[in-house]
């Protein structure tokens, strides 16, 4: 049982995997519709949530409560900027992604000079950051003349492969890459210690500044890229496009299990969190429940789901043997 | 041998015969005798605490009779610690029983606040002060019984700091209204251990190490100090390295050994050689003829590390460390010894030069040492990484072979590799982080009090291994709290006041020379006296929210004349009543070092509540309104007692008071109620009301911040632990300080209504980035603790002014988002710029 415990302590993707399965059954039973089509609606949000949540993935698990709050702004930008680089036509396309990937280096480059060089709190450095994108959309908002799409990205954004969406691979990519980021590379195990005490890490001779800008650079072109993506998706940008992907992308790392302290994450975990935060929204618009009610309860999941995990982490530090933090 | 240390040890027959008189008046209080005119002022009986496998107490029996002073003394890791947390209420014991003047006190009943009320003091050893308050706040923190919310409420508490300071050190040159951050490390001590006796009611005081920075004057005054008020029936626990010391002030003197009470008697009967002994700790002999053993350096040992500069100007020479030494950094505490170690470690320069790579293993494990959510294995492997290519790949075999060669070195048993750090004992745990920096290839390994809560046996492998790992080839530096440890060291450097003073070598190591060292220089860690005073450029940076203020309104004038009229007052400022509310809640929640994420939206979703449900339904409306101050009580509670970062749980907060104020109102709509828009419509002398309601908040806000209550949530937010260890409930103010800051935040909603006659669940949203420039702006510190209203309603009225100006400017209002944030960057760019130049002065 204990052995169990430990399991499960461990691979803490487990519960929102379960949290998806169990919604889906539920929505496939009550609603006697949910076909499989309509999941393939629910996967292809889920991957653009999931490209986003990795990134904010990264910049959590540097700890100290970092979070991306720049990642809505950078979203929205890059969408404007592929669209309006690109012009429709596949021949600008590298142009475009110049300009989308320009955009996410600049602003993670920023935000980890904020955090790491003049020590401004993450918090509020990306949601400076933020500010200042969010003019600088109103001022694409203008330009952007027409919504006509590359169709390479378009392709890449909305097509299908026997049937899965392309996007839905993509996504599990990325997942891939990043779980073994974090699992079997130096990085990973440098970002961890970062996440867990930064200042054991720096006296353990981690460079701890630059194992954090990596983090903050990985979530804003992530950003940068979802939001080319998302823009070839829906066919066109505006200027609320990112703003649920703030809370979405936090929660889904939350609800994925990882720890919200930094130190210890799952990509696996947050691509189940991913898609248990759309489902728990597709059952919400299914129900008919109002945009309002569909904020609160998403607020309220996630405050929930990191009350209870945060206990958990607490219980573990607690576990330890302290005598020597206070012993002369 | 030590003696030497306390030139007043002349005076000891004196001190003897006063020390054995009140064991003398008073035997039954030794005795079993509850019934005893004069019960102990506690006693233990058969404490046992286990953490994880480690037993740091196990079965302690401990009394402390009125006037009676115990000396309790133990090597590092011997449960002493321990022991006083139980004593104080910080820790439950696991078994055992609990007497305070004689009453049976149920253990499970038993807290901090009880142990205050049963008169324990304690002066922790990690200092316990607020270093945002002055001196006389952190009198009234120690006993805030006296404190009235009037003004002039700290009068009382500034003439108990003054008396105390001057009865236990006579001339201490320390004022009552300096901040103790502007205090030395030596005058804080001063302040905590008079902090400690001042209190009313105090029965008995611990004082954990209370002579690690006081110099050797300081020290006299406060063994002559203890040895006045036992006389008036004041007990003293006395927890000392400095053996000699204890053998002079205590009555009886209690050992510990391994968490388990080894010897206890009468101090008359002890020395120090016997409790040295009784100890267990590192024996002399043991130790010379372990460094003797050691083979010889060779001639043409490498140069790993150079000194010179000011370090060593008292010496005169450059010193130089070579490869195969064991080099000890000796000296007072805070003298200089972790500095050195620090810029050994980072990026020496200005006169220190390093050789190839070092490692740092630090004795504070929690807070440097550990990777808590690792195993073993990944703790030591850590080491391996440095200088590797990010992305190369991590390799579980090659680690645990490297891992054990180092573990087999420190006896570290390789089947514990998988389990969990924490689970090990503080010895393994160290031996752990030892072997950390020994799969590493540094050639320099930097030991910072390795020792530290260390058991017996792990320290003798410990010092074992020294030796090796040093003639190996690596230079080892290591600095250490217990002086004896030294003589491990083929040469020592002697601290005093940030300079090297004495370097000592092979046989003239001794403890009585390393000690006579430390002291050469003691003036030094009181040298600034005058601290606290503030200089005019601190001032100035006071100043700066109202200069940048009056800048922006110039300007303003400048390009609007009509600005200086009362009614372009009212036009600017008025609106801006709701930004200067906002933020002053925000400041409340920074002022305990978090920021809410929700604040803006909490005051949209008011300015919903109050032109909707309070229009219609008054009551209904009403009662809406103190609900939702309710909830952000509640959400102060989840974050404190679920430990988790306010900005998340704010953040969350914040979609949900976005989500109810679309459910009431899904359109921009609804009506202010009458007396509502009457509240800010009126005049005085001309005065439009807006203005004066700033003003009111201002000086609100000033009157919270300045009370007791307001000290209580400043303390909290720069020393949560001492707040709590002192018996203040963290819960209980994370729930006042949220619903303070709603209330302030509920204002605003009103306000917004009222000006707006109308209202939107979105008019609040882009407040939340404003008001924290606005907190940044008025001067308060992110990190918490350090507030100032006036400063932040001048922030508000400048970013609010600032829009204004663009709009007059003819900038179109896409910008106004972009000023904010870039505001806001170059302000906190230039606060952390202007620390960091403070911190380097």
């Amino acid at each position: 049982m204990t052995a169990l415990m430990e399991r499960l302590e461990r691979h803490r993707w487990v519960w929102s995997a379960l949290g998806v399965l169990l919604l889906w059954a539920v929505l496939a039973i009550t609603t006697g519709r949910f076909s499989l089509h309509s999941l393939s609606g629910v996967a292809i949000s889920a991957s653009f949530l999931t490209l986003v949540a990795l990134g904010q993935m990264l910049v959590v698990t540097t700890g100290r409560g970092n979070i991306d709050l720049s990642i809505a702004s950078v979203l929205t930008l890059s969408a404007y900027a592929s669209i309006v680089v690109a012009a429709g036509s596949d021949a600008r396309l590298p142009l475009a992604l110049a300009a989308v990937l320009g955009i996410g280096l600049v602003t993670g480059l920023a935000n980890a000079l904020l955090v790491v060089v003049l020590r401004i709190p993450a918090i509020i450095a990306t949601l400076a950051t933020g500010y200042i994108l969010a003019t600088a959309t109103l001022i694409a908002n203008r330009w952007a003349a027409g919504f006509s799409m590359s169709p390479f990205l378009k392709t890449l954004a909305a097509g299908r492969v026997e049937g899965v969406p392309l996007m839905l691979v993509i996504a599990l990519i990325a997942v891939a890459l990043a779980g073994l980021l974090l699992g079997r590379t130096v990085y990973g195990r440098r970002l961890s210690a970062v996440g867990q005490n930064e200042r054991a890490a720096a006296l353990a001779g981690i460079r701890t500044g630059r194992v954090v800008t990596g983090a903050f650079l990985a979530s804003a072109l992530l950003a940068a890229l979802t939001g080319m993506l998302l823009g070839a998706y829906v066919g066109g940008a505006f200027l609320e496009m990112g703003q649920p992907y703030l809370l979405q992308s936090l929660g889904a790392v939350v609800l994925g299990g990882s720890l919200i302290f930094g130190g210890s994450s799952t990509a696996l975990g947050t691509l189940c969190g991913s898609f248990l935060l759309i489902l728990i929204v597709t059952t919400m618009q299914i129900a008919g429940l109002p945009a309002g009610t569909q904020d609160i309860v998403q607020g309220l999941v996630v405050i929930a789901v990191l009350a209870l995990a945060g206990g958990r982490a607490v219980r573990r530090r607690r576990a330890a043997p302290k005598p020597e933090a206070v012993a002369p | 041998m030590m003696t030497a240390v306390f030139p007043a040890a002349q005076d000891t027959p004196a001190a003897r015969a006063g020390v054995s008189a009140p064991l003398r008046r008073s035997p039954p209080a030794t005795g079993m005798d509850p019934g005893a005119p004069h019960p102990p002022v506690v006693r233990l009986s058969g404490i046992c605490k286990a953490f994880g496998p480690t037993r740091a107490n196990d079965g302690i029996d401990l009394m402390v009779a009125p006037g009676e002073v115990l000396g309790l003394v133990g090597g590092n890791g011997a449960g002493k610690s321990t022991l006083m947390r139980v004593l104080c209420g910080v820790t439950r014991a696991d078994a055992g029983s609990l007497q305070i003047r004689g009453v049976d006190i149920a253990p499970d009943l038993y807290d901090t606040a009880l142990a205050q009320a049963g008169g324990i003091r304690i002066v922790h050893q990690e200092l316990s002060l607020c270093d945002n308050l002055s001196v006389a706040e952190n009198f009234f923190l120690e006993a805030p019984e006296a404190a009235r919310a009037l003004p002039g409420w700290r009068r009382i508490f500034r003439a108990r700091a003054r008396a105390a300071l001057d009865e236990v050190f006579p001339d201490h040159g320390i004022s009552v209204d300096a901040r103790v951050a502007h205090l030395a490390i030596g005058q804080r001590q001063m302040v905590e251990i008079a902090r400690a006796v001042a209190t009313p009611q105090v029965r008995l005081v611990i004082l954990d190490e209370p002579t690690s920075s006081l110099g050797l004057e300081r020290s006299r005054q406060l063994r002559a100090f203890i040895k006045a008020r036992t006389r008036e029936g004041l007990a003293f626990i006395f927890i000392s390295h400095k053996l000699q010391e204890v053998v002079d002030i205590a009555h009886r003197v209690l050992v510990l050994r391994n968490g388990r009470s080894v010897w206890s008697g009468p101090a008359v009967e002890a020395s120090v050689e016997a409790l040295v002994q009784a100890m267990g700790g590192p024996a002399e002999g043991v130790m010379l003829s372990r460094r003797a053993a050691r083979p010889a350096i060779g001639e043409g040992a490498r140069e790993r590390v150079r000194l010179s500069g000011a370090l060593i100007a008292p010496l005169g020479r450059d010193v130089v460390l070579r490869a195969g030494e064991v080099v000890g950094l000796a000296g007072l505490e805070g003298s200089g010894q972790r500095d050195l170690l620090h810029a050994l470690h980072g990026r020496p320069g200005s006169g220190i030069s390093r050789a190839g790579k070092a490692s740092f293993v630090s004795g504070d494990r929690q807070k440097e040492g550990v990777f808590p959510l690792w195993s073993v294995l990944a703790n030591i492997a850590l080491g391996r990484l440095e200088s590797r290519a990010p992305l190369g790949r991590v390799d579980d075999g090659q680690e645990r072979d490297a891992a054990r060669a180092a573990a087999e070195k420190l006896k570290l048993d390789p089947a514990r590799f998988d389990s969990p750090i924490l689970d090990l004992s503080g010895g393994n745990q160290q031996k752990a982080l030892v072997a950390r920096a020994l799969v590493g290839e540094a050639e320099t390994i930097l030991f910072d009090d390795p020792t530290r809560g260390v058991d017996v046996a792990a320290k003798e492998d410990f010092y074992a291994l020294i030796g090796s790992v040093a003639r190996a080839g690596r230079l080892v530096i290591w600095h250490s709290t217990e002086d004896i440890e030294f003589l491990e060291c083929d040469r020592v450097l002697v601290f005093s006041g940030g300079r090297i003073v004495r370097e000592l070598v092979g046989t003239a190591i001794t403890e009585k020379a390393i000690v006579d060292a430390s002291f050469a220089g003691t003036g030094a860690l009181e040298r600034d006296a005058t601290a606290g005073a503030r200089g005019p450029l601190d001032r100035l940076v006071d100043l700066a929210p109202f200069a940048s203020l009056a800048a922006v309104f110039a300007l303003m004038a400048w390009v609007n004349p009509l600005t200086v009229s009362m009614f372009g007052l009212e036009l600017l400022l008025g609106p801006a009543i709701a930004l200067v509310l906002v933020a002053l809640a925000q400041m409340f929640v920074v002022g305990g070092s978090e920021i809410d994420l929700g604040v803006g939206a909490f005051a949209g979703l008011v300015n919903v509540l109050s032109a909707t449900l309070l229009f219609d339904t008054p009551w209904l409306g009403v009662a809406a309104l103190l609900a939702s101050v309710l909830a952000y009580g509640l959400i102060g509670a989840t974050i404190q007692l679920r430990r988790i970062p306010a900005i998340v749980v704010t953040l969350g907060a914040s979609f949900i008071w976005l989500g109810l104020g679309y459910t009431l109102q899904p359109t921009p709509g609804g009506a202010a109620p009458e007396w509502l828009s009457a509240a800010f419509a009126w005049t005085l002398a001309d005065v439009p009301a807006t203005l004066i309601l700033i003003a009111v908040a201002a000086i609100i806000a000033l009157a919270i911040d300045r009370s007791p209550f307001g000290v209580v949530l400043r303390g909290f937010g720069n020393n949560a632990q001492a707040m709590t260890l002192g018996g203040w409930s963290p819960l209980r103010y994370a729930i006042l300080r949220y619903m303070l800051a709603s209330l302030f935040a509920l204002a605003a909603g009103l306000s917004l209504t009222a000006i707006n006659t109308a209202s939107d669940i979105n008019a609040g949203g882009p407040f939340t980035l404003i008001s924290v420039a606005a907190v940044v702006m008025g001067g308060c510190a992110l990190i918490g603790g350090m507030i100032s209203p006036l400063g932040v309603v001048a922030g508000a009225l400048t970013l609010a002014l600032v829009g204004a100006l663009l709009g007059a400017l003819g900038v179109s209002t896409d910008y106004n988002a972009a000023v904010q944030g870039c505001l806001l960057l170059s302000m906190l760019a230039l606060r952390a710029l202007a620390d960091r130049r403070e911190a380097r002065r």
